[in-house]
């Protein structure tokens, strides 16, 4: 379990974008679907959540915009751009070159 | 519970730096943290429970405050740039310093023409050029920067102040305590020395002049000595 979430921690961008894919969303319900499609496995922080917003917004992968819920209740939603588009696919095929060089190195027992 | 949530946030924001950035991302944070809890009673945690799990989930906010200054006001500029107050407000006193002195040139030099008439455009160029010294005056005092910009530390606050009154505040006073009884002496003694007492006044227009560049020089060492 910590391994698989120090995994994930270093690809809590590739998260956060793929989430954001699916179309606009806010914090807690990014949370609550990445909880949700993990079985309630994993969940990130908080703190990790907004820092990742903000460093993600810096290199303009994505952008926000406070919501009009006539509730009452102001939640700032984020929206990707295309080129948080680019950069996601660029960490789809980064990640899946880490992953065949793991998987020769963890199991260099087999041929792939 | 809900309130205690918010209570919960007010106290993490204590220490975040006073800027829109970070009372956007309070009232996002404490937002999603209402809909958490909200979602956890539902599945039916009791509202302790729920409060704690909502809590437990904020992490480390350490790094989340990092970056939230909007601009580095704090940090003070080592050097000063050219179009800095400082710099614009000397070059505008010695401008109409200038202009103050080089008033009397043209009505020495048109009234030692013999055409009549310019002698009058002499003293009419002087006039304006007066005039335009003391509006340039008058608009750099009205747009000079009242206050200082803060500066880092008591220690140096002190220091800058004890400074300015102590040495630069008690030479400027011992000058100009002397200035003017010497001014009027030597107007006096020129006069009476040449007697030509119909242009002998302009001492009282060089006078303040002089004066002016005086202080700007003072003013000018300050900076460069700091």
């Amino acid at each position: 379990m910590s391994i698989a979430s120090d995994v994930i921690r270093g690809h809590t961008d590739a998260v956060i974008l793929a989430q954001l894919m699916l179309g606009d969303s806010y914090g807690y319900q990014i949370n609550r679907a990445i909880e949700l499609r993990t079985g309630g496995e994993y969940e990130l922080k908080e703190a990790t959540l907004y820092t990742a917003f903000r460093r993600l917004e810096q290199m303009g992968c994505i952008t926000s915009y406070w919501g009009d819920e006539s509730t009452g209740a102001r939640r700032r939603y984020y929206s990707i751009t295309p080129m948080g588009q680019q950069v996601y696919y660029a960490m789809l095929a980064e990640w899946d070159a880490s992953k065949r060089l793991l998987e020769t190195l963890i199991r260099p027992g087999q041929t792939s | 519970m809900e309130y205690n949530i918010r209570a919960y946030v007010d106290e993490l924001f204590q220490n975040a730096p006073r800027t829109q950035k970070a009372y956007e991302l309070k009232v996002e944070l404490t937002q999603n943290l209402l809909d958490k809890y909200h979602a956890l009673i539902a599945e039916g945690k009791s509202p302790e429970d729920a409060y704690n799990l909502t809590v437990v989930s904020i992490g480390d906010v350490r790094e989340l405050f990092e970056g939230l200054e909007d601009t580095p006001t704090r940090t003070e500029p080592v050097y000063i740039p050219v179009g800095s107050p400082e710099r614009r407000s000397a070059i505008i006193t010695s401008v109409a310093v200038m202009l103050y002195i080089l008033s009397v040139v043209p009505v020495i030099v048109l009234g030692s023409i013999p055409i009549p008439g310019l002698d009058i455009l002499g003293v009419v160029l002087m006039f304006v050029m007066i005039a335009l010294a003391t509006g340039l005056l008058i608009y750099h005092n009205a747009t000079r920067p009242k206050k200082k910009a803060p500066s880092g530390t008591v220690v140096e606050d002190f220091r800058q102040w004890q400074t300015k009154s102590t040495s630069n505040k008690q030479l400027l006073k011992a000058i100009r305590s002397a200035y003017w009884p010497l001014v009027t002496a030597f107007y006096f003694l020129l006069s009476f020395g040449t007697g030509k007492w119909h242009i002998t006044w302009i001492v009282f227009l060089i006078a303040p002049a002089v004066d002016s560049i005086i202080k700007s020089v003072l003013i000018l060492n300050d900076k460069e000595a700091k």
